[in-house]
């Protein structure tokens, strides 16, 4: 198989002959639909708006120091229009957690979870369980963050497990879907993943950091695997421990969640560094092939 | 950027990213009506979550990260509710060389079958295929070995 193989057995494929025509149709109505909820829903929020103020100024008469307002978790869920989910942050199962840590630039504040099935209106996942946990971030200058100018892509937020590899139990292990957005000045992370409760007899983290994946540039695992920010690791950091239920671990389920990642292997040497490439070119009849392997690998 | 949500930036995303969204999705699932739907779900949460890009890399990459999960979500669905194989795949037809090499990149492991395809028929490098999927450049160019081989392994040949 080379290159053009490969994209003819992709261009074989056929697609409805109206899909663009229908999809944005589709996306035109909602949008239209979307835009007529927020409308309403923002004369709502005003009235409501004059009440919380006033019951701000009369907290604020009794303590200086409680004077900075989150969003509760089911307010960015309802932000994010998922009302099942703002429900469930209300319910029994949610865990309040209001945990902050400041590093860098930030405060960063874990205020909640909750784990549940069918939460997410546009992902009816009838099998599993989910985890919605969210997060708000905040400058410690005061400077608000804006959804123009804050860099969502670059920090990672992210459940991580100890005596498992941050390789094999991490964001993208576990199908994560990550939104954020600005409000008067904070910005709010929703991160959905499948459920972690099944590892909730080990310690359960939830980290997050500037950058990607994790690796060892990043984190450390000790001998007794807990995990930790790597000493020369500068970006902002903070790593939450969650207060899951034990009772609802899963040894069984978990043990091979992580065997199906294929990733267990971790360790904290940093061997090989990105780009440490062996490349291989040959010349053939449709130009020039080029072999990219890890160093070291056949 | 523009917001998602105006009939022109509607069309104008549709128009740009589907073809490319649609054979991605395909690398997940075998059929083209569910490939259909995963995009459609992808372009509906960008109405939703309202995400604000800087520019058309990060909205592509949004947009790719996005389709993947729900092209697995609705693989994943399909599997747990047992559906016969035969009817998550193409309508049976004689097995043409593409089919051949299409199933193969639908049974590799999911972390190999997106590195593979935006490499082989997108033709990114190792490090815009990094920046799409928010990977490392390292572990996008251990996923592309290996998946490689692995395809080599089911198709019996070599794949350069």
């Amino acid at each position: 198989m080379n290159r053009e193989d490969y994209r003819k057995a992709f261009d074989e494929l056929s697609f409805s002959a109206d899909f663009q025509e229908r999809t944005a149709d589709l996306l035109q109505q909602r949008a239209r639909e979307l835009e007529k909820e927020r409308s309403n829903m923002t004369i709502s929020k005003t009235k409501k708006m004059a009440v919380l103020i006033a019951a701000c100024i009369a907290l604020l008469a009794v303590s200086v120091s409680a004077a900075y307002m989150w969003l509760t978790p089911a307010q960015v869920a309802e932000e994010h229009d998922q009302p099942l989910l703002a429900e469930a942050f209300q319910g029994p199962d949610a865990i309040e957690i209001n945990e902050t840590v400041e590093s860098g630039d930030f405060s960063i504040t874990l205020l909640g979870l909750v784990t549940g099935r069918n939460l997410d209106v546009l992902n009816q996942d009838l099998e599993k369980d989910h985890t919605y946990s969210v997060l708000a971030l905040r400058r410690l200058d005061g400077t608000p963050l804006e959804n123009e100018t804050f860099d969502f892509s670059g920090y990672t937020m992210t459940p991580l497990v100890a005596g498992c590899s941050p390789a094999a139990v991490n964001n993208w292990t576990l199908s994560a879907f990550a939104q954020g957005f600005a409000k008067d000045g904070v910005y709010y992370y929703l991160l959905d993943t499948q459920s972690i409760e099944m590892f909730a007899d080990r310690t359960v983290y939830m980290a997050f950091y500037e950058g990607f994946a994790p690796s060892n540039d990043i984190f450390t695992v000790a001998e007794d695997g807990t995990i930790a920010f790597a000493e020369d690791f500068a970006g902002v950091q903070a790593l939450f421990t969650l207060p899951l239920d034990p009772a609802k671990a899963d040894r069984a389920a978990a043990d091979a969640f992580v065997e199906s990642t294929g990733m267990d292997g971790w360790t904290n040497e940093r061997t090989a560094p990105e780009g440490d490439w062996d490349i291989e070119r040959h010349e053939t009849e449709d130009g020039e092939e080029i072999t990219l392997r890890p160093k070291g690998e056949q | 950027m523009v917001p998602f949500g105006t009939d022109e930036t509607i069309s104008r995303i549709v128009s740009a990213y589907s073809g490319m969204l649609l054979r991605l999705a395909c690398t997940r699932l075998g059929s083209t009506a569910d490939a259909e739907d995963a995009v459609q779900e992808a372009f509906l949460r960008l109405l939703t979550a309202r995400p604000v890009f800087r520019d058309a890399e990060h909205e592509k990459a949004w947009l790719v990260r996005t389709t993947l999960q729900r092209a697995s979500d609705i693989r994943r669905r399909a599997e747990q509710r047992n559906v016969p194989l035969e009817d998550m795949t193409e309508p049976a037809a004689p097995e043409s060389p593409g089919e051949e090499l299409r199933s193969a990149v639908r049974a590799l492991p999911e972390m190999y079958g997106a590195v593979i395809h935006l490499h082989y028929y997108e033709g990114y490098s190792i490090k815009e295929i990094a920046k799409l999927l928010g990977l490392p450049a390292a572990t996008v160019g251990t996923r592309l070995a290996r998946g490689r081989e692995r395809l080599r392994q089911m198709l019996k040949e070599d794949v350069v």
